[in-house]
């Protein structure tokens, strides 16, 4: 019965052509790809976990070895907006990879890794909607955006702010979401980010080329950004069984990453274990620098 | 007459070399540049994906949208799909096919008569002519729309494409197509929409190669072998049948959920109610009028305007000729020139892309709003959205943080500008912000 019925709805893609044979072949393939997919998809819908034993938090530190690259000034010189886009009267350095004292990598995304779109991870009260969060921003000051790198839940909005007295806009690109707003000096604008992405996506201002910050848009809130001593801490992750991705603009998925007791997967991923009212700390994970292009 | 033989023999032996056989098949292109986009992104260096995945996904294509001589709508068992509302199936037949006339005379195969040589028969803005074309043609594949009247990430209206059909593309090798009928037109957009989707949908096929483990499929083989065997028996026992219904009720219910939502129904989704997303354009103040005493001070505002909060100057030069920012790329180049290792501005460092089908990238210029030349028309309901909406796909931003009388004013003063004699020169190295002052 239900084949029947199947069969004639699909002959209605049929009616653009009173053609051949060849539409009996077509339509098998149709349905066969769709079912496949569907088979696919409903294997990996099922490994949802769901949070029974708790809480825990995971940490650690990204850090650089081997030579430090030599860093590079903006191409600032002779801009129009030089002396505004100045720091302290000097041209600053590029801002995609810094490096802190310690050696510590900034910017670093480490990211929940949940294979497949319909696979989810418990959210924490503390994430879900509802709760007051901080409002996300990123600034335009001295022709760069302050943050570098920020992270936004899906559907939240960003306020973007031009703290400089020249313009600028600020075009954010990711695979599936697209802003690019005009923002004289003084504007405050807040735009939304609808769709979640895998990897983060860029923010330009193609006024000053050298401006390139990083945004990210996910719906799982377990991302965590490095502070400027490639520290990273995400609280509140659903106990079990877990991959984290580490993702940098300079170097792509992380895989390069080394650690005593854990490996890194292709995606740059990593499996931990939370456990309830754990602290997971994943110490020190160097990171090469010949593979920051 | 003495003639006539020796001309039937050079005929016959022409035909005996060249043969009369049938022109190789017609059929859409592979996403190569997309491929080695990603396989840049995410794989070890040189490194490639499997062969087999160029196939599957190949076959994956034909199976939803057929082929150009046999298009299919990506309609996946619901009668009420989405992508009825949004595209007539006769439409794409007529466009798509070979060049010929039924017997009521009518046309069909327009796409291949008038729009493949320049935008490729996959809709990739790669025919035979687009190397040498300035700007290049539209590649629909990145579902990326100039000018239209819906913001950024909208898809445009019928009415929008209609318009860039009727009225070309000015300053652009895009000639208007007003000779033909209302069909016609209609069949052209529709075939538009379908290569759009098309397209889109296998980037985001291709987006999910890296999240497979080297050697997984995309799709699971053996269930839809063991699906067709099932479909292909010609008349299947009780039993048969049963198992068939089992298996169908194991998945119809989360085909289309899944097939749909994952990438088909995102890709068709944002077609459906495009006219929703449509920008209004509020009506002109009275000072907008050349016969309104205040015309002068509206002038002044958008003038002002244009150098301060409008940062207009900053991309279109301090006199309007296009000449403030000349080394931004567009979002069609920008999309593989953003891979490591490649600089637009050094052709072997972008070899590999050109050979696998991409065109070399060319600087995107800001327009010269001195020639009165406008690409998206130049009503000024029609420069109102370019500067409220940005050009989706260019640098040209929105300006959410301008009022709608301020557009209108700086619309004023761009129309009057290429009549402007007026032009204010500044010294080199001025900052725009000084000169308005």
């Amino acid at each position: 019965m239900k084949t029947r019925k199947m069969k004639t709805r699909n002959m209605k893609t049929r009616n653009m052509k009173t053609r051949n044979m060849n539409s009996h072949i077509c339509r098998s393939i149709a349905l066969l790809i769709a079912v496949s997919v569907a088979g696919v998809w409903s294997s990996l819908a099922s490994t949802e976990v769901v949070a029974e034993d708790g809480w825990g938090t995971l940490k650690g530190r990204v850090v650089v070895s081997g030579d430090l690259p030599l860093p590079t000034v903006e191409p600032i010189d002779g801009h129009p907006d030089q002396s505004i886009c100045v720091v302290n009267g000097e041209i600053p350095n590029d801002d995609n990879i810094v490096i802190g004292d310690n050696g510590g990598l900034r910017d670093v995304y480490v990211m929940m890794y949940v294979k497949g779109k319909g696979a989810k991870a418990p959210i924490h009260p503390s994430y879900a909607g509802g709760v007051a969060v901080q409002q996300v921003s990123i600034d335009n000051v001295n022709c760069r955006f302050v943050p570098h790198a920020v992270f936004v839940k899906t559907g939240r909005s960003i306020l973007l702010k031009n703290s400089d007295s020249v313009g600028h806009n600020c075009h954010i690109t990711t695979f599936n979401n697209e802003h690019n707003v005009n923002l004289p000096s003084g504007a405050e604008v807040k735009v939304t980010l609808d769709k979640a992405d895998k990897v983060p996506g860029q923010v330009k201002c193609d006024i000053h080329k050298w401006m390139d910050g990083v945004v990210l848009v996910r719906d799982n809130p377990y991302v965590a950004i490095t502070d400027g001593l490639g520290n990273f801490e995400i609280k509140n992750i659903p106990a079990g069984h877990w991959e984290f991705q580490f993702w940098h603009k300079s170097a792509g998925y992380m895989r390069a990453l080394e650690s005593g007791s854990y490996k890194f997967g292709r995606r740059g991923q990593t499996a931990v274990t939370i456990v309830d009212g754990g602290k997971l700390d994943l110490g020190r994970l160097g990171f090469p620098t010949k593979f920051l292009k | 007459m003495k003639h006539v033989f020796p001309k039937l023999v050079f005929s016959t032996v022409m035909v005996l070399l060249v043969g009369c056989g049938r022109s190789p098949e017609v059929a859409y292109k592979l996403n190569s540049v997309e491929l080695l986009k990603q396989e840049k992104l995410f794989l070890d260096n040189g490194d490639h994906f499997d062969d087999s995945y160029k196939r599957e996904i190949g076959s994956i294509l034909t199976a939803v949208f057929g082929t150009p001589n046999d298009p299919l709508l990506p309609v996946l068992l619901k009668d009420d799909d989405p992508v009825l509302r949004v595209i007539n199936s006769q439409h794409v037949a007529r466009s798509a096919g070979p060049v010929n006339r039924d017997y009521t005379q009518v046309r069909n195969g327009l796409y291949r008569q008038h729009c493949a040589h320049c935008h490729g028969i996959t809709g990739d803005g790669h025919g035979p002519t687009a190397p040498f074309l300035n700007p290049y043609p539209r590649d629909f594949r990145m579902a990326k729309f100039k000018y239209k009247a819906t913001p950024l990430r909208s898809v445009p209206t019928d009415h929008d494409l209609t318009d860039v059909l009727i009225n070309g593309v000015p300053g652009t090798a895009m000639p208007s197509f007003r000779t033909m009928d209302g069909d016609q037109i209609a069949a052209l957009v529709d075939y538009v929409k379908f290569l759009t989707m098309r397209g889109q949908y296998e980037r985001f096929l291709m987006a999910e190669l890296s999240n497979l483990d080297q050697g997984e499929p995309l799709i699971d083989l053996a269930l839809a072998k063991q699906y067709r065997v099932m479909l292909e028996v010609r008349e299947p026992t009780q039993q048969q049948q049963q198992q068939l219904g089992q298996l169908e009720e194991k998945h119809l219910d989360t085909m289309w959920s899944v097939v749909g939502a994952r990438l088909i129904e995102d890709v068709i989704a944002r077609w459906v109610d495009a006219d929703k997303n449509r920008t209004a354009v509020p009506s002109a103040p009275n000072a907008y009028s050349r016969d309104d005493r205040d015309h002068q001070d509206f002038l002044e505002k958008g003038r002002r305007l244009f150098y301060e909060k409008g940062n207009c100057a900053q991309c279109h030069g301090d006199t309007g000729v296009g000449n403030g920012q000349l080394e931004n790329f567009d979002d069609w180049t920008n999309d593989w020139i953003k891979t490591p290792g490649v600089n637009p501005f050094y052709p072997n460092s972008y070899r590999e892309f050109t050979d696998a089908g991409a065109l070399a990238p060319r600087p995107i210029k800001p327009r010269n709003l001195t020639e009165a030349v406008y690409r998206g028309g130049g009503q000024p309901e029609e420069i109102y959205l370019r500067i409220a909406n940005g050009i989706e796909g260019t640098p040209m931003p929105a300006a959410p943080a301008l009022s709608s009388d301020e557009i209108w004013a700086l619309v004023a003063y761009v129309k009057a500008l290429p009549y402007s004699r007026t032009y204010h020169w500044p010294a080199k190295g001025v900052n725009a912000n000084q000169i308005a002052r």
